[in-house]
């Protein structure tokens, strides 16, 4: 079953350099979904931890929220807006991609220095992981857009996921339940919060949020 | 003792129950007192528990290990309780004028109440639970259940407040959790196996057998996850325009106990990671440095504020850089944090909730168009005055008691530097605060602005906290030395 992980993992490097490249929204909402299902089928892909029942639904939950309910709610949010594009990012499409480059090459670096006790068979589990935090970092620094930077989150969260399954050796079931259920209420309050956002800037800028200061 | 601690999880459902009352209250005044007279009411069931904590010295424990209160969390329940019943209480007079404009609808009114409600069980959650994966969920679900509190009267400002807090915090909520994650990953080499891996006493029990590299990284990350919502620098963009743009109530409780919840899991994991690095004080360190920037910085803020409560978030920031110290200074300045941190709560609940009142009749922020309160209102007057008067630190009150305990502390560990920029960022917080206060309070005002009048029970909650804080200053119960004295223990590594 390596094979599959390992799939799915260069899949999820993939996924990151799209978000990096792309401008439109809702495409960037598609590509985040991929991503939130691929992190589901993770747990999914481990060979020798065996389908149980407590992994298949968490499992499932993790594919439902982040593939189908997350998009849901964004698309959403944003279907009011006018416009569906990024609009002039902080940092370039071009330099995005060199970024991606460059977290992706540290993350290989850190995951040399730290010595993780790793639960997965793959050797690139960390690395992967390590990367797609700091590509959602990137992403929530580095976009206007309030929708593209809550896809920032997402993917600084399916980091998070993807290296808790890599290095942690049992998270509790209750934990588990609260985080995804923390996870859906974020997700679901930030759309409120674009949408409210939107009906009085008529436009969803963040940057347009800069009267505070000092 | 068995028996009596699971009480706390039955006492914790309550808010809950409250939250979904006040999501089916029919009137905005109905709404806000049930908030006041709940929160008083759930405050007082928990007094018990905190006494009996705080008094013996036994944590109470739940069979299952999940919920836990020690001497830490009983005093951080105890100073959350005062807060929200505060804050609460003051609600019904703080909107009255909007109930009967009827700018407050019953809608808005009831989101406030059950946001209410929700933020306060969430921090029950974060306060009562053993294990550092709930405390962590209990964390995140207060920056999603306070966020519409920051907007209750949605204005472009107050949304991008909201919009700053729940990103920010977010993430930083987010980097927490993989510090989590790397704690429990350091499990490796013992013996703690499942559901143990996240537990505070199972870690504390074999703290010396963790694999400190990844302690050490975990700790970092918490420490920048969970100090951005404690607002400590340089992660505290975000506070200033959350605390300033949100109504007085919700200032109260971001100031007087959101910051200190988010503090408390920071010091909690503190004792874990100093029993693992050996004791040598690596943790400790972090705290300090982290301490006196957040100081600094806020000091240098205040000097140039203009606006009374974006004042009064940076005072907050300076606060929480002072807990920091004094928790990392341990020993001595340990117990100083402690009995300053429940000071900081009471004077600053009561310099917001002041503050709002007065910025409503006045129609403006500004300090430079706020002055002659002390004429204009005697109550919330002296209330300001008092509060911020004890909040920069002067005499009486209880926090220069605490703020010399701290310098005590660092000069009688022989940090003389730590000493010398405490007292410097204490020395332009006082006379950048000062500078506003005077003219604020005595300058003449033309025309006098009105106020409605104030009711016996809100001259009693004004003047109850603060003279609390005078007299804390002045005398301390025995009762509040061993409570102190007991949660400091527990920081410098008691179980």
């Amino acid at each position: 079953m390596t094979a599959y992980l390992d799939i799915i993992l260069v899949a999820l490097i993939l996924s990151d350099f799209i978000l990096l490249g792309s401008g439109r929204l809702g495409n960037c909402i598609r590509i985040a979904a991929w991503q939130g299902i691929m992190v589901g089928l993770l747990p999914m892909a481990t060979a020798d931890a065996g389908l149980s029942f407590r992994i298949a639904a968490l499992g499932m939950a993790v594919v439902a929220l982040k593939g189908f309910v997350f998009p849901r709610l964004l698309n959403r949010a944003i279907r009011e807006s006018a416009g569906s594009r990024e609009v002039k990012p902080f940092v370039g499409y071009t330099t995005s991609l060199l970024a991606g480059v460059l977290a992706l090459s540290a993350s290989f670096w850190l995951d040399g220095r730290l010595s993780f006790p790793l639960q997965l068979e793959s050797a690139i589990v960390v690395p992967v992981s390590l990367s797609m935090m700091f590509t959602g970092l990137f992403l929530v620094v580095a976009r206007r857009t309030a929708v593209n930077q809550v896809i920032g989150y997402l993917v600084l969260e399916n980091g998070i996921y993807a290296l808790s399954l890599a290095i942690v050796r049992d998270v509790p079931f209750l934990v588990e339940l609260g985080v995804l259920m923390d996870m859906f209420v974020a997700v679901f309050v930030m759309g409120i919060a674009i949408y409210r956002i939107n009906m009085e800037f008529d436009h969803m800028d963040s940057n347009r949020l800069a009267k505070l200061r000092g | 003792m068995i028996p009596f601690a699971l009480l706390l999880p039955l006492l914790s459902g309550l808010p809950v129950l409250l939250s979904l009352a006040c999501l089916a209250g029919r009137s905005p005044a109905g709404i806000l007192r049930l908030c006041a007279v709940g929160t008083a009411g759930v405050s007082l069931l928990f007094a018990f528990p905190v006494a009996v904590v705080l008094a013996g010295g036994e944590p109470l424990v739940t069979p299952g290990n999940w919920i836990r209160l020690d001497a830490l969390s009983a005093l951080h329940l105890m100073v959350l309780c005062i807060v929200y019943s505060l804050g609460a209480l003051h609600s019904p007079g703080y909107f009255a004028d909007e109930v009967r404009k009827n700018t407050l609808d019953t809608a808005a009114a009831r989101r406030y109440g059950g946001l209410w409600f929700g933020s306060l069980s969430a921090m029950l959650v974060v306060l009562l639970s053993n294990n550092m994966g709930v405390m962590w969920v209990g964390i995140e679900a207060t920056t999603l259940l306070t966020a519409f509190l920051i907007c209750v009267h949605v204005t472009p400002a107050s949304l991008e407040a909201m919009w700053k807090y729940l990103l920010m915090c977010s993430v930083g909520v987010a980097m927490a959790f993989t510090g989590t994650l790397l704690l429990s990953a350091s499990t490796g080499p013992t013996a703690i196996h499942g559901n143990e891996s996240l537990l505070w006493t199972s870690l504390m029990a074999s703290a010396g057998g963790l694999n400190v590299t990844l302690v050490k990284a975990g700790f970092i990350f918490m420490v920048i996850g969970y100090g951005t919502k404690a607002g400590l620098a340089p992660m505290h963009n975000w506070l200033p325009d959350a605390h300033s743009q949100a109504p007085a109530p919700v200032s109260a409780i971001f100031s007087g106990f959101l910051l200190n919840a988010s503090l408390y899991c920071i010091l909690r994991t503190l004792p874990i990671v100093e029993a693992a690095t050996g004791g040598h004080g690596w943790g400790r360190e972090i705290l300090i440095v982290a301490g006196l920037l957040s100081i600094l910085t806020a000091a240098a803020f205040i000097v140039v504020q203009r606006d009374l409560k974006r004042l009064l978030a940076y005072s907050s920031l300076e606060h929480m850089g002072i807990i920091s110290l004094g928790a990392g200074l341990g020993g001595a300045g340990a117990f100083a944090a402690m009995f300053h941190m429940l000071s900081h709560s009471l004077g600053k609940s009561t310099a917001f909730l002041s503050a709002g009142r007065i910025i409503k009749a006045y129609g403006t922020n500004d300090m430079r168009r706020l002055t002659g309160t002390l004429a204009a209102s005697p109550l919330w007057g002296v209330g300001l005055l008092s509060s911020i008067l004890g909040l920069i630190g002067t005499a009486p009150f209880a926090i220069f008691l605490s703020e010399f305990m701290i310098v005590r502390a660092a000069v009688g560990s022989g940090e003389w530097v730590t000493a010398a920029l405490f007292l410097l960022g204490m020395c332009i917080v006082f006379a950048g605060a000062l500078r506003f206060l005077l003219p604020m309070v005595w300058k003449p005002c033309d025309p006098k602005p009105v106020f409605p009048k104030a009711t016996v029970l809100e001259h009693f909650i004004v003047i109850l906290p603060l003279s609390a804080l005078l007299l804390l200053g002045l005398i301390m119960p025995d009762f509040l030395i061993k409570a102190f004295a007991s949660a400091a223990a527990v920081l410098d590594g008691a179980r």
